[in-house]
């Protein structure tokens, strides 16, 4: 491979890069340009599609053919820029808006170009307040210079970017819970279909991409299609900003072409594993893609690879380490704790799920454990989620996956926990282990129990089951 | 025309209907359990509990292919070729996992529970849950609290199905209850100072598949499998809501909506859902009374009826007038008696519609399907829900039979100016009206210039206490018969409760008058007569009364009629036991 060339991140060292002077000087805007007035829409869609960019928000979904799914005859079409990283351990977004606003938006207006639509949304956490200051600043700055407003470069092309700052919810993160909350609702999720491209933010067509998939659209119209498939590995192509944190001794968010495995990042780019200590385990791209043991980490950190160990997905591409000395109780107990807190309550199975995982991770790390409850916490981690089909949106997925993939590759560990913690203080009483199991106390009169027989083990009495 | 396959069996379902999964599946009686798909409100598909196996048939090869992954079946359209699974491992296995999450944090409490008897935590807890209880951590308990003075909210039993809160926005539109807080601390509630009072605020209540949110008007008095239930139609105003009234030991203890396309759709208003409580009063009309000594004396049935009939035919004899006063509060079969009595006696007897009351203007609801959440909305035909100002349920019927009888339909207003000129000799007055409907003074007037009063009432009015006879009459809840609402659809209203001790229902009154062979009557029979009689009433003809009424001035509401389709743990099922026998 040739030496690689970040573009991304190229603006980051450079002194006032995030001002437009700066931006401009260094060939910004040029792409834009290019786009609106020497291309049609649907070129620069025919463009993107054959680069193969392939969505980074987490899902990995194809940029170019989620444009093309927009309906051939609408009238308005509304964009919406994801810019809630909630992600734990993700920040990705934060540095490109902080550092060089201008590249993301011209990566909206290439990108609101081609999919004809004249207001772009920019759906921001609420905990960036810096990169909402620097990012208000730019868009104010690109409107005087003429880079957004009225017949942009006497193209005829409108554009008008709005920021909405979130209210702090992971799950409008989730494309529909963004526009639900971006309409002034509640940010819960909508069923599917209709998909936000025929019907999203205020029943009109909508695109929703991330804020990294719009910055490297410029780079892809400047260079083309070809120069971007040259980079990454096959199915997974271009640049990528892997963020890296945890028990590493330099913590980074740095740009990387796709596929460079776990541990070369972890060695080369974060300087190691701090305090001289060996990997236990790796998250490999924000805590709801699961978890990668310590012989995994040689696994190319791309849209496809990740799935052979068991992991969701390549996610925000964060990757977080944890040293020997972690306890993979305390990591499964914080996602618990983070996924009941941010689930929306909506679903069942996620409402109720996510609550009595973490309310079972708890009651173990504090001496309650019993052995079975890491095969309820498997077996509930194996019906959640839209995988299974039995909730609307991933977040269920992402709170399932990191127990999924605790309990196979750290099992013997967790057992190790149960059996050397144990406090009768928080342990279940008899009553409720006996009505656990299907069973009931017999009463100390020594007759026997008065409610029904004890049933086989596992039986689920149905009258369909007969 | 769709064919659809559900467990290997092929239906098919008519062309033009839209149906989903669980419509389709129950109409060839296959039972998909749900809670928050509701046929009137927007698709959420939040508690997963309809999911089941999805697929299509190619049409050329035959060839099944399934969706891997399960859907909720609310969200699915029944459309060509689809392949529905219900009675897999698969969908069962799923089923027992709901069912265990939306247990473990639920009290348990069905004793003390409203609910019991018509909730679906239970019905499917028995039919589609499991015996264990994996849950052993502590369970969330949230404190029971008001959300209106006539609801009440148990948020421990709640499983968050959001019906009660697509409600209040989308049928309603008035967004009071809200869903607060995430995760498993999510609830419903309302804002402070902002209660669910609303006029149609009490279907909440009926919504709520489990016994989260209660009427407190019931609350604790009956338990639901004590109840007799009656199709019965609302009285309260001209809408004719379709209800259920419900009935224990000679007593209503509330009504309940039914369902209805063409006149209420699933809902009814409060006003109407508390109106129970005039058929109960204890100071209902316990006897017939005649005018002895210029006072009003307890008389035997027969005997007032006896009184009654002589003296007016007497009148009609001397060749003078008497006047009939019909109100709209009688159904179309007593009307019809009555004019047939009052015409038969002379033929220039007069006969006049009653006091028909308003209240305020028409209140209509539009389910607006624009204001619900995105999703397939297109099982949900909007359909309008008006309060009507006139407070009475019948009085397109009587005009249609007093216009048939004697041409024009005589207001009371008229009514009284002609009384006041000494038009009248006797006058006969049926009221059954549910509020007060004559003052004193009105009354005094109208007595002092006839000579024979008779009314017959249910409750004793002004006019009562200065007749010559009164005749105690049969409340809403006592008679059975049709009205014909605003819209001039006729509907068939059953009796909730037997005569009161001392009264005679109105159509036996005038049975009785009118020397009628065969002791009491039935209202088919009437009507029957009446269809034949009059050519307004044709559509009804045998006296038969199709399920949802039959218009008999204007066309129905166009469209393909909806699917009939009730909450099962609503209807009166038959036993599992006997299921499986």
């Amino acid at each position: 491979m040739a030496e690689f060339e970040p573009v991304l991140s190229r603006n980051w060292n450079v002194t006032d890069g995030h001002t437009l002077k700066v931006y401009e000087s260094r060939g910004g805007y040029q792409a834009a340009r290019k786009a609106l007035t020497t291309l049609d829409p649907d070129k620069v869609v025919g463009i993107v599609k054959d680069s193969e960019l392939r969505g980074r928000g987490g899902a990995g979904f194809p940029c170019g053919l989620k444009w093309s799914f927009l309906p051939k005859d609408r009238k308005e079409t509304f964009m919406c820029v994801n810019g809630d990283e909630s992600e734990p351990a993700t920040f990705n977004n934060r540095i490109l808006i902080e550092k060089d606003p201008h590249q993301f938006i011209e990566g909206i207006l290439i990108a609101c170009f081609a999919t004809k639509a004249n207001t772009a949304y920019v759906y921001l956490r609420v905990e960036y307040f810096h990169a909402y200051k620097v990012l208000e600043a730019a868009v104010a700055e690109a409107r005087a210079a003429g880079h957004l407003g009225k017949n942009i470069y006497g193209s005829g092309f409108d554009l008008d970017i709005w920021l909405h700052r979130g209210a702090g919810a992971y799950i409008c993160g989730e494309e529909t819970g963004l526009i639900e909350s971006l309409e002034g609702k509640r940010g819960w999720p909508r069923i599917k279909p209709p998909f936000p491209a025929i019907e999203g933010a205020f029943r009109k067509p909508t695109v929703v991409n991330n804020v990294e998939t719009l910055c490297c659209v410029p780079h892809i119209i400047e260079r083309g299609a070809e120069w971007f498939k040259s980079i990454g590995t096959p199915k997974s192509y271009g640049p990528k900003l892997y963020c890296v944190s945890g028990h590493v001794n330099k913590q980074v968010c740095v740009e990387l072409p796709l596929g460079i495995t776990c541990r070369e990042l972890i060695d080369k780019h974060a300087g190691g594993v701090w305090k001289n200590r060996k990997a236990k385990a790796a998250v490999p791209g924000g805590i709801s893609m699961g978890l990668l043991s310590a012989e995994e980490l040689d696994t190319p950190l791309d849209f496809e690879s990740l799935r052979k160990p068991g992991c969701l997905g390549l996610g925000t591409a964060a990757v977080t380490v944890m040293d020997e000395h972690t306890p993979i109780i305390d990591y499964l107990y914080n996602c618990a704790r983070f996924f009941a807190h941010e689930s929306c309550g909506q679903c069942t199975p996620c409402r109720e799920g996510t609550g009595w995982l973490y309310k079972m991770l708890k009651r173990i790390k504090a001496g309650g454990g019993r052995l079975e409850d890491l095969d309820i916490m498997a077996n509930m981690a194996n019906n959640m989620g839209i995988m299974p089909g039995t909730t609307i949106c991933g977040l269920a997925d992402g709170a399932a996956w990191p127990i999924k993939n605790g309990v196979a590759k750290f099992r013997a560990e967790l057992e190790e926990y149960i059996k050397t913690h144990q406090d009768p203080a928080y342990g279940a009483t008899t009553l409720q282990a006996a009505i656990a199991k299907g069973a009931y106390a017999v009463p100390h009169n020594g007759l026997p129990p008065v409610i029904n027989s004890v049933p086989t083990a596992g039986a689920l009495r149905s009258p369909h089951s007969a | 025309m769709a064919t659809i396959i559900i467990n290997g069996q092929e239906h098919t379902l008519p062309e033009g209907e839209k149906l989903n999964a669980i419509q389709m599946a129950k109409r060839v009686g296959v039972d998909i359990p749900y809670y928050c798909w509701h046929p009137a409100l927007s698709v959420v598909a939040n508690c997963r509990m309809c999911e089941i196996e999805v697929g299509s048939k190619d049409p050329k090869t035959g060839e099944i292919k399934m969706i891997p992954k399960l859907v909720p079946g609310c969200q699915t359209p029944a459309k060509d070729l689809t392949v529905i699974v219900t009675d897999s491992a698969k969908v069962k296995e799923h089923q027992r996992m709901i069912m265990e999450f939306l247990l473990i944090n639920h009290p348990l409490d069905c004793p003390v529970c409203d609910q019991a008897g018509e909730c679906g935590l239970q019905d499917y807890s028995y039919e589609y849950g499991q015996s264990n209880h994996r849950f052993i951590e502590e369970r969330i308990v949230n404190p029971r609290k008001d959300v209106s003075s006539a609801i009440q909210l148990n948020q421990d039993r709640c499983i968050m199905c959001t019906r009660c809160v697509r409600f209040t926005r989308e049928i309603s539109q008035t967004g009071e209850l809200q869903v607060m807080n995430r995760g498993n601390h999510a609830e419903i509630d309302v804002f402070p100072g902002h209660p669910v009072d609303n006029p149609l605020a009490g279907n909440v209540v009926d919504l709520c598949p489990v016994g989260a949110l209660l009427d407190k008007d019931f609350l604790h008095k009956q338990r639901a499998w004590f109840l007799s239930k009656h199709d019965s139609v609302c009285t309260r105003c001209s809408t004719g809501c379709n209800i259920s009234a419900e009935e224990n030991r000679g007593q209503l203890w509330r009504f309940k909506p039914r369902f209805n396309p063409q006149v209420n759709d699933y809902w009814i208003c409060d006003e109407g859902r508390y109106s129970y409580k005039a058929a109960n009063d204890p100071a209902l009309l316990s006897a017939m009374y005649l005018r002895q000594n210029n006072d009003l004396q307890p008389a035997p049935i027969d005997q007032a009826l006896k009184t009654v009939g002589e003296t007016l035919g007497r009148i009609a004899a001397a060749g003078d007038i008497t006047a009939g006063v019909l109100s709209p509060f009688l159904t179309v079969e007593e009307a019809y008696l009555m004019a047939s009595y009052i015409k038969g006696l002379n033929a220039a007897n007069i006969l006049a519609l009653g006091p028909v009351p308003t209240q305020g203007h028409d209140r209509t609801f539009t389910p607006d399907q624009v204001k619900g959440r995105n999703g397939d909305t297109s099982f949900i035909v909007p359909r309008p829900f008006t309060i009507h100002a006139e407070k009475c349920p019948n009085r397109k019927g009587v005009e249609a039979i007093l216009e048939h009888f004697q041409g024009e339909v005589i207001t009371w207003g008229d009514f009284e100016g002609r009384a006041a000129l000494g038009d009248f000799k006797a006058a006969y007055v049926a009221s059954d009206a549910i509020d007060p409907w004559i003052d004193n003074e009105r009354a005094a007037s109208l007595r002092s210039k006839v000579e024979y009063l008779v009314v017959q009432d249910t409750t004793v009015t002004p006019l009562a206490e200065r007749a010559d006879v009164v005749l105690a009459g049969a409340t809403f809840a006592e008679k059975a018969g049709c009205y014909v609402n605003a819209n001039g659809r006729l509907q068939y209203s059953e009796a909730a409760l037997p005569p009161r001790d001392g009264s005679l229902p109105d159509l036996d009154v005038f049975a009785i008058l009118l020397h009628r062979a065969g002791g009491p009557v039935r209202s088919q029979e009437i009507l029957a007569e009446l269809a034949e009689a009059v050519p307004a009433f044709r559509a009804v003809a045998g006296g038969r009364v199709p399920e949802f009424g039959v218009s008999i001035t204007e066309p129905a509401r166009v469209g393909v009629a909806p699917f009939p389709f009730n909450d099962p743990w609503n209807e009166s099922r038959v036993q599992v036991g006997a299921k499986n026998a």
